[in-house]
């Protein structure tokens, strides 16, 4: 599964985030994502990817497009 | 020589129940007076190797489409079913959050455990997948207050609030506390009960090493009975009961209607042991008596009594001989637990609920499953069918382990 199918998959599942406000640019504090959720999110992210997000400093300032590409660049690696 | 307060009566103006019996205050009565058979008791697959694999859970609910999921995932159960209740009984009052003074506002609930279940899954995740698969929401789900953040949070409450902790009489004490602060004008309305969701394999297991609660397997829907010959334990349940308690001229100023009235309050401590009760009773007996000082009533003024009734041997025991010796043998006494379970934290809430109920219907539930009356309870217990009667005051026992007694005496609104 792709980074960003599992990262839309989980802000919609895990966090009652709409489908349709998910976009590349939106930042994630707009998706009422605040600093507790995000660490919720990269712990169910690792677990869902077998990967460690240890060292992505992403706060909730950023984007959905950034979160995906640090994943993806974890994936990747 | 102890300073007496002035008498203060507190208008209860609202309703929220979310139990075993039923979703909603109007369903929990209903089942609670009218079937003969709990239904909310059920085998547990976690719990399938323990001595006691079966307990209460609320049913035909689902949290998540209630709350929403952004909502529901910032609480542990227990605060969920705090919430739904707080819902109802703030509608049922009549209160509207969006124009309240929210700074003039309590909330005060009680539980056991808090987020017990939150822990034992962690833990497990902990265990079994290591320490990176813990979830950060760990501390902020499981602790006791969780419940009442929540509400606030859920209905935008600004004044004072906080968790009570005294194990299984915490939601009596919650509404004795709310009192209080209604007493000393800390706030003009208090939202107050209990809550408690214990679908835990860890606690149900320790209770069974401790032989408290009952090993029925044959049959679970029997298993809770109250003051019953046979009794062999008490049964876990989950559960949450909000009252909306008022200054009575904040009432009377907005026309809210009256359906009670919280008007005496005690509270007391055994100093005797972790789990049993002092064999004497003098602790229950000396917050029920505080509790009708406070209220200036006498014994012949009681005329039903919600008693804490947990179905194991000594419970029953001790607080029917203390409500014997303290009221007589005239009052009608029921426990509800055969129908809600043993709901821990949440008990005093819920039952000091249906007990304002039984005051409105002037109506004594029957005390379910119980068949054959312990020949050493020394009073008649309600059983069988719903009591008729007139009665103007009612009382609210309740036992915590750890030796924390709580009374409240209701009058009718």
């Amino acid at each position: 599964m792709k980074a960003a199918e599992v990262v839309n998959d989980l802000l919609v599942q895990r966090f009652g985030v709409a489908m349709a406000e998910i976009r590349h640019e939106t930042p994630l504090r707009n998706l009422r994502m605040d600093s507790l959720a995000l660490e919720e999110l990269r712990v169910l992210i690792e677990d869902r990817l077998d990967i460690d997000l240890d060292e992505v400093a992403l706060t909730s300032r950023d984007t959905v497009g950034a979160l995906v590409a640090a994943v993806d660049g974890k994936v990747a690696a | 020589m102890t300073a007496r307060q002035q008498p203060f009566s507190a208008a209860v103006t609202g309703l929220g129940m979310v139990t075993a019996a039923g979703v909603g205050a109007k369903a929990t009565w209903h089942s609670v007076t009218e079937d003969r058979v709990p239904g909310g008791v059920s085998r547990q697959d976690e719990l399938a190797d323990l001595p006691c694999d079966f307990m209460y859970t609320v049913r035909d609910l689902d949290p998540g489409a209630v709350l929403g999921v952004a909502t529901q995932r910032l609480m542990d159960r227990f605060s969920q079913l705090a919430v739904i209740a707080a819902r109802e009984a703030v509608a049922d009052a009549g209160l509207e959050p969006e124009t309240w003074d929210s700074s003039r506002i309590a909330v005060v609930i009680g539980s056991a455990h808090g987020g017990l279940p939150f822990y034992d899954q962690q833990h497990a995740a902990m265990t079994q997948r290591g320490a990176r698969r813990v979830s950060p929401k760990l501390a902020p789900l499981t602790v006791v207050n969780g419940a009442a953040s929540s509400v606030c949070m859920d209905l935008g409450v600004h004044g004072p609030s906080f968790g009570v902790a005294t194990a299984c009489s915490s939601g009596t004490v919650a509404l004795g506390t709310a009192h209080q602060l209604l007493r000393a004008g800390v706030c003009d309305i208090a939202i107050a009960g209990g809550a408690e969701s214990t679908v835990s394999r860890l606690l149900i297991a320790s209770a069974c090493q401790m032989k408290a609660v009952s090993t029925r397997r044959e049959d679970p829907a029997a298993a809770c009975r109250p003051f019953d010959a046979e009794r062999d334990g008490f049964v876990v349940g989950e559960g949450a009961g909000l009252l909306v308690l008022e200054r009575p001229e904040h009432a009377r100023a907005r026309g809210a209607t009256v359906r009670a009235h919280v008007c005496g309050y005690g509270a007391s401590s055994d100093a005797y042991a972790p789990v049993a009760p002092d064999p004497d009773g003098k602790g229950i007996e000396r917050a029920l008596r505080t509790a009708m000082a406070d209220a200036e009533v006498t014994a012949g003024d009681v005329g039903y009594v919600n008693a804490h009734g947990t179905s194991t041997v000594v419970n029953d025991l001790v607080e029917a001989t203390v409500l014997e010796r303290v009221l007589g043998s005239h009052p009608l006494v029921t426990s509800t637990k055969a129908m809600t379970g043993h709901t821990l934290g949440a008990a005093g809430g819920i039952e000091t609920a249906l007990t304002v109920l039984a005051l409105e219907h002037q109506l004594a539930p029957p005390t379910a499953n119980l068949e054959v009356p312990d020949p050493r309870i020394p009073i008649e217990i309600v059983r069988e069918q719903a009591r008729p009667a007139a009665f103007h005051c009612a009382v609210k026992t309740s036992l915590g382990f750890g030796g924390h007694n709580a009374a409240l005496v209701l009058t009718r609104g």
